[in-house]
């Protein structure tokens, strides 16, 4: 063991003495701290100011006058994404995806403004969170530090008389690859920083530790990667091309490839396409908004029935506010069904996605950040779930109200009679029945527990590489 | 010998060497699936666009069939806008994965609809996608850097350097005619696919010309900077880091800091706040006396002042008339936004000068129809197509004319803008 980390000193001195590397490693870290830093700053005063929002909304909501609560039920609602703790260091889906959705009856609407429609655009490569910057500018650290550290040896002669003096082959290697990994540990220091930040804000430490982890392991990865290529290369110019052409192929290419082929796969429609259908379903349903429609026949049978009366305007309750509550549980579950398929295809398609990290580690990684920091498309179909459940609530919430606070005989009378229509207005103290909303990513558990095959794929490219050097080593020879 | 001669000669003794020609199949192959890729998801654009025509014309026959009234005509149609993808988009989707090219609409307050986003799956939009754009503008400068970086470190290293020198002749026009042999091939491997593409997509010559220009000229310029890094008496390999380094810096590093500076800069109200002041204005009509919506509305409209009398509690030109208000309401806000986002634009048209990869994607763009001003644009036909349903029915509206379904089949029909305006 004191061997390996005397080998590992040799090679930090060496790269001490270079320039090139000290530049190399400065240039880096400091990107990781700056995009570190601003996009923390980025991502906090977005949690705030979205919570501020939501805040508002409610409020505003509570504090609307007395009204007939089918108004309420357009007035609608508003509810916002609010990031995560890890949102600092992988902010995910966030720019793509709308942060806000508005809540009316009758529909479901998509989520509004994403950041990228307003953003300037930059050409491809413009987007540096830290979570960018580690997964695909610091394996180049690596590969522009390690891609010598075994070939100069051979180069300049010199490892012929480490291993005659007895220095085993594995020991060098080994020595070689913790200076590497322990290069990658620097470029992590920042992240570590940050996430014991998100820790203080509330993220759960098991979760924390799966996502810094995984870091770890797909820059381990590289190291590994890095050592068996420079033991393996004759020569250092041939390591360092075929290194950045590995780089350029897992990093930039396949992720992409990994979604273009996605989205030809299992091509998904767009929401308005589906409207068509979800359209044409509720056409061939009753209208909520009129209680004389004959879908509403049955109810109406079953109502009188049930309390023993003659005719609708006899009835306990308001027949319109009955039909409303009818009409919006019916036509949420065909809504509900819709948009649990266009989930299902996108997780289909993420899934084709994410088969794509057995051959590029990098794309494991981005599954396992995203999962474990909640800001991946499961945590925004569970924002997409959660808000659905508030507007059936608070929709439903006020037609009970309509249907038992409400003479049938005003409801009916409302539009000719300014009286009648004044009874319809119900007090303002039932806008109170509104609950907070505050938008939380899935438990930490299903988190980490998503974060797993990813890891597993990430582990098993250790594992193979791993071999490899293993087996390069046995086979080093001057 | 002639040039020409001497050119091809160098080219058959570097494509025998397995790296260089390892490399140009690559950036042929890649270029090809870009392509391909690109030409799928337009098709595939396309169709979809095709069956959203018939099934639009479809549910607004049906739905207009049922209109008992102007009112209730307006409230059940819906409209479809869109922006087809021009001949070039195959080569450059840009922001036609952030922003939407489709919306359908009513005559209900825009500001309410035009915010909509039919954003494809987040994951994908956030993977990106190889198009040919970012071929060029990315990958691109690395071929050239991996090609041209050891151009004579590898000979030095090969201890064939001097040798050759001595025996070229015009020693000076050795290296010269080596790179240029090397980067023509590589435009030809890069834009050969692109010609197919094009030839298939039937895009305009002179968009052809103009991307096969901008090709070469940025491959000229990493060119450019990798022979002249090459030509220092440094290893291979450093000189490789050190271009690597300096396409970080110029493709990642400095775009990202004139996107953050930008957006910084130029800040634009949220998006949350012009929907919520629209909706408030909207609803809060309901509780307002009527004249006062009705005489905000005349205050715009005032060819209608005079028919703005309402005497029963809900009467369809009120509807209308506080929806136009609710925009009025929230445009100060909306026409902030807008403007926003283009000045962002061109300040981010400007800063692109400081990274060739940028400026290189943000022209395809342009050329392709796909940048933001397109987008812009778009949004801009929305609103003008939606002031053309107001207009087509405020006067049935106001002047309360007789219910005639037949009159509906002149209802303004959406054009997209021809791209080549």
């Amino acid at each position: 063991m004191r061997k390996v980390l005397l080998v590992a000193a040799d090679e930090w001195r060496f790269w001490r003495r270079s320039r090139l590397a000290m530049l190399a490693l400065g240039l880096l870290l400091l990107l990781v701290a700056a995009s570190a830093t601003l996009t923390a700053l980025r991502m906090s005063s977005e949690a705030q100011a979205r919570s501020q929002l939501q805040t508002d909304a409610e409020e505003t909501y509570r504090s609307q006058p007395d009204r007939h609560p089918h108004r309420m039920v357009h007035y609608g609602h508003y509810v916002f994404r609010t990031p995560p703790p890890l949102a600092m260091i992988d902010p995910g889906v966030d720019p793509v995806t709308g942060q806000s959705i508005f809540l009316e009856g009758h529909r479901q609407n998509a989520a509004m403004f994403a950041d990228a429609k307003a953003g300037a655009t930059a050409g491809q490569m413009a987007d540096m969170s830290p979570a960018a910057v580690l997964s695909l500018f610091a394996p180049l650290l690596l590969i522009a530090m390690g891609y010598s550290v075994m070939t100069r040896e051979r180069e300049a002669g010199t490892l012929g008389p480490l291993l005659a003096q007895g220095l085993s082959p594995l020991t060098l290697v080994a020595g070689k690859w913790l200076a590497l990994a322990s290069v990658a540990g620097l470029t992590l220091l920042p992240l570590m920083l940050t996430a014991a930040a998100a820790i203080s804000k509330g993220e759960s430490i098991s979760a924390t530790a799966v996502f810094a982890g995984s870091y770890g392991l797909y820059l381990l990865v590289w190291c590994t990667l890095v050592v068996a290529v420079s033991s393996l290369a004759t020569r250092r110019a041939g390591a360092l091309t075929i290194l950045v052409v590995v780089w350029i192929l897992l990093a930039l290419i396949i992720p992409r490839f990994a979604a273009n082929v996605a989205a030809s796969a299992a091509p998904a429609q767009g929401k308005i396409e589906a409207d068509f259908e979800v359209l044409s379903e509720l056409r061939s349903m009753g209208d909520g908004h009129n209680a004389a429609d004959p879908a509403f026949e049955q109810l109406k049978t079953n109502l009188l029935l049930q309390y023993g009366v003659a005719s609708i305007e006899d009835l306990p309750v308001n027949f319109r506010g009955v039909v409303a509550q009818t009409a919006e549980a019916d036509l949420t579950a065909v809504l509900n069904r819709f948009a649990e398929e266009r989930m299902a295809t996108e997780i289909h398609q993420v899934s084709l996605l994410r088969s794509f990290g057995w051959i590029s580690p990098t794309l494991a990684l981005r599954e396992a950040s995203m999962t474990s920091a909640g800001t991946g498309v499961e945590a925004h179909h569970k924002f997409l779930r959660d808000a659905e459940a508030v507007r059936f609530d608070f929709v439903q919430g006020l037609n009970r109200v309509h249907a038992e606070q409400l003479a049938y005989a005003d409801d009916i009378n409302r539009s000719s009679d300014p009286e009648a229509e004044r009874r319809t207005r119900v007090s303002s103290e039932n806008w109170k029945a509104l609950e907070d909303f505050d938008f939380v990513p899935p438990p930490s558990g299903a988190r980490v527990e998503g974060a797993l095959t990813p890891l597993g794929k990430l582990g098993a490219w250790f594992a193979l590489l791993f071999g490899l050097v293993l087996l390069s080593a046995r086979g080093l020879k001057p | 010998m002639s040039l020409v001669l001497r050119l091809f000669r160098e080219l058959r003794f570097l494509l025998r060497q397995r790296a260089v020609a390892g490399l140009l199949v690559l950036a042929m192959l890649l270029s090809a699936l870009s392509v391909t890729t690109g030409l799928a998801e337009i098709a595939h654009q396309r169709m979809t666009l095709e069956r959203m025509i018939l099934a639009d014309k479809a549910d607004r026959d049906g739905a207009l069939a049922k209109a008992e009234d102007w009112g209730s005509a307006a409230y059940s149609s819906f409209h479809l806008t869109y922006l087809p993808p021009s001949d070039l988009a195959f080569a450059a989707m840009g922001q036609r994965d952030a922003s939407p090219w489709k919306h359908r609409i009513h005559m209900l307050a825009l500001e309410g609809q035009i915010h909509a986003a039919d954003t494809a799956n987040p994951e994908l939009a956030l993977a990106g996608r190889i198009d040919f754009a970012f071929i060029v503008s990315v990958l691109a400068p690395l071929l050239v850097i991996l090609l041209l970086h050891d151009l004579r470190a590898g000979e030095r290293a090969a201890g064939r350097h001097d040798l050759l020198i001595a025996t070229a002749g015009q020693s000076g026009r050795l290296w010269p005619i080596r790179a240029s042999a090397l980067i023509a091939t590589l435009a030809v491997c890069l834009l050969l696919p692109f010609w197919v593409g094009a030839a298939l997509a039937g895009t305009q010559l002179a968009k052809v010309l103009a991307v096969s220009l901008l090709v070469c000229i940025h491959l000229l310029f990493w060119a450019a900077v990798s022979y002249w890094a090459g030509a220092r008496a440094a290893a291979g390999s450093v000189i490789l880091t050190g271009l690597i380094g300096f396409w970080l810096l110029l493709t990642a590093i400095l775009p990202a800091i004139t996107r953050v500076s930008i957006e910084r800069a130029i800040s634009i109200p949220a998006g949350g706040d012009i929907v919520l002041t629209q909706r408030e204005a909207v609803n809060d009509a309901w509780d307002l006396p009527k004249n006062v919506t009705m005489e905000a509305f005349g205050a715009r409209h005032p060819e209608w002042e005079n028919y703005t009398q309402v005497s029963r509690p809900f009467e369809w030109k009120w509807y209308y008339a506080f929806q136009q208000v609710g925009d009025q309401t929230a445009e100060a806000l909306s026409t902030t936004y807008r403007e926003g986002i283009r000045e962002r634009d061109q300040a981010a048209a400007l800063a692109a000068f400081s990274s060739p990869p940028a400026l290189v994607d943000r022209a395809l763009q342009g050329l392709a129809g796909t940048d933001t001003r397109a987008a812009l644009a778009y949004d801009a036909s929305v609103r003008d197509f939606h002031t053309r349903l107001r207009t087509w029915y405020y006067p049935k509206l106001f002047r309360d004319e007789p219910f005639e379904p037949a009159a509906l089949s002149a209802l303004p029909v959406y054009q997209p803008r021809d791209e080549r305006d």
